[in-house]
């Protein structure tokens, strides 16, 4: 072996070195010699931590919200109190409780909006104060060695719901920054199932940021565990922070100058998410009994991947209605531009009074299959009096933000043809237009171009 | 002699097409959901889980290969219990899963 060749292994080496010990936490020494005690040890060197962690949407479930129409701007709207037919309830009626014995069941079980919350229940969605400091539960997102059989609700000697957490030192000692299991443990479970609601794997085949090796906190990168988000029309609660593509690609990204002029009105995700998934309709209304004795709503969901997106004009803000909550924007409006969407119907029961959504407790349904005694339920925890249920259809535009792909974007043909992937006349383009936009004179020549350089 | 010839090719090719219709047949994809009995971690590779068909109550085993699942079992996401939604190959007689998820969300 060469010199040069030897020094270069030698320097190879140092710096893998230098890389593993970079990532290992600095804290271990600690947590080994004393064990690992909840947040109260993570705060020795992480001073202030927990108390900051509470004010985050995480823990709140709820955020002041200014970009959603007919909403009270002075409120927080979050999983915490919203009622939309993908989910039909929020923690307040649906607070994690014991779901009365099914005739035909085993045993009781546990259900509830915020069994994801990462608090011990008895300090649960938006808490304050020591005890949600001391509860809160900083491995769930941070352990790499997690044994989540431990995180399960029970019920305590005074007939309290916990949920448990695994505060084990072997846990604590694979502190890192989170990787997609942490997230995805309940970010993919949410809805009614895995990929019900939003519909997308984040695994090296389905989306091109996981095929770098990249994980969700690369691109949601947290400032003092505020995590950034993007404007999904259906996600309204947020940390202040706002993330968009071009927080790393630049406005013009491609080589082409023909694809980078699009990008003024076509937003990134319109070529490169061309896919979605999960449920595109659920009905609350009438319920399944499944074979364990219990009921879930009726729900038809695809793969991830495997749904074909909308696309519509979206400058940032929502349309808000008991039917319909979507994006808004126009071609006239230069803040708008074009989107994909996943779109979700779901079946609920409206007041007929007010025809406003009502919410529903699935305890009753999740049990019996009844559904309007779930309503009546939720009415009564909400202390509505004056309501009459009728069964109705809501449709939510979800936005298509993940599932990234470069090797399969549309190209011009895609968009530039008669029944090609955008409906023009829909986007608001006059005939005249379209016949000139969905004519291969548009592209023919580029294309051309290109397929000569290519081969 | 021409005649022997065609016959015989003609019965290659018959019997081609059995071998490779079968094979189509025998790798056919099987939807079921149902509870999970036991999982043995095989290697890191590979892990053989038995449900418990929830339409005819009989057990199935299923050799589990990807990843993401054999991660879900080392941590225990999914575990004894769990009610899997899963689809399976039966190629060669061994039952290969396709897709392994848990019905339960919240």
């Amino acid at each position: 072996m060469s010199t040069k060749v030897l020094l270069s292994t030698l320097f190879a080496g140092l710096l893998a070195t230098a890389a593993v010990e970079a990532k290992e936490h600095s804290g271990k020494g600690y947590i080994e010699k004393n064990g690992y005690k909840g947040p109260e040890t993570c705060e020795v060197c992480h001073a202030g931590t927990a108390k900051q962690f509470l004010k985050t949407v995480h823990w709140t479930h709820a955020s002041k919200v200014d970009n959603v129409e007919n909403i009270d701007p002075k409120q927080e709207y979050g999983m915490k109190n919203r009622i939309y037919t993908m989910c039909n309830g929020n923690d307040i009626v649906n607070n994690l409780k014991e779901i009365p014995k099914a005739p035909d069941a085993k045993a009781t079980k546990f259900s509830g909006c915020n069994s994801c919350h990462p608090g011990n229940h008895l300090s649960d969605v938006g808490s304050t104060g020591p005890a949600a400091e001391a509860a809160i539960d900083c491995l769930v997102c941070h352990s790499q060695d997690y044994d989540f059989s431990k995180r399960a609700p029970y019920k305590d000697d005074q007939g309290n719901v916990i949920i448990g957490q695994d505060r084990s030192t072997k846990a604590a000692l694979s502190i890192a920054k989170p990787t997609v299991k942490n997230c995805m443990t309940c970010h993919e479970a949410a809805g009614g199932g895995v990929y019900v609601k939003r519909g997308f794997a984040f695994t090296a085949e389905n989306d091109v940021h996981a095929a770098k090796g990249m994980v969700c906190v690369d691109c949601h990168k947290a400032d003092k565990h505020r995590i950034p988000t993007g404007f999904d029309p259906n996600n309204w609660a947020h940390d202040g922070l706002r993330l968009s593509c071009t927080d790393c690609h630049t406005e013009k990204p491609h080589k082409e100058e023909a694809y980078n002029r699009h990008t003024a009105r076509i937003a990134c995700q319109t070529c490169h998410v061309t896919r979605t998934g999960g449920s595109f309709a659920k009905d609350f209304t009438v319920w399944e009994k499944l074979s364990n004795g219990y009921y879930e709503p009726t729900t038809l969901r695809r793969e991830a991947n495997e749904t074909v997106p909308v696309y519509a004009w979206y400058n940032k803000t929502v349309a808000n209605r008991p039917d319909f909550i979507g994006p808004k924007g126009d071609r006239k409006d230069s803040k708008s531009r074009i989107y994909p969407f996943k779109i979700f119907q779901g079946k609920g029961y409206f007041n007929k009074k007010d025809g406003q959504l009502l919410a529903m407790d699935f305890a009753p349904p999740m049990s019996t299959g009844n559904t309007l005694a779930g309503v009546t339920s939720a009415a009564n925890i909400m202390g509505i009096k004056d309501y009459e249920p009728v069964p109705g259809w809501q449709t939510v535009y979800f936005g298509s933000n993940h599932l990234v792909t470069k090797a399969k974007a549309l190209t011009c043909n895609n968009c530039h043809a008669p029944n090609g992937v955008l409906n023009f006349q829909n986007l608001g383009y006059s005939a005249e237009e379209i016949n000139k936009l969905t004519n291969p004179e548009v592209y023919f020549e580029y294309m051309a171009k290109k397929q000569r350089e290519e081969w | 002699m021409k005649k022997a010839v065609s016959v015989v090719m003609a019965l290659a090719l018959l019997t081609m097409s059995i071998i490779s219709f079968s094979g189509v047949a025998s790798a056919e994809e099987v939807k079921l959901i149902g509870v999970i009995e036991k999982i043995e971690i095989k290697s890191p590779k590979e892990a053989v889980v038995t449900l418990k068909d929830n339409k005819t109550g009989k057990n199935v085993v299923i050799t589990v290969t990807d990843d993401l699942t054999l991660d879900k079992f080392k941590d225990k996401r999914i575990k004894d219990g769990d009610e899997i939604r899963c689809k399976y190959d039966n190629e060669g007689g061994k039952n290969t899963s396709k897709l392994f998820r848990k019905t339960a969300g919240c």
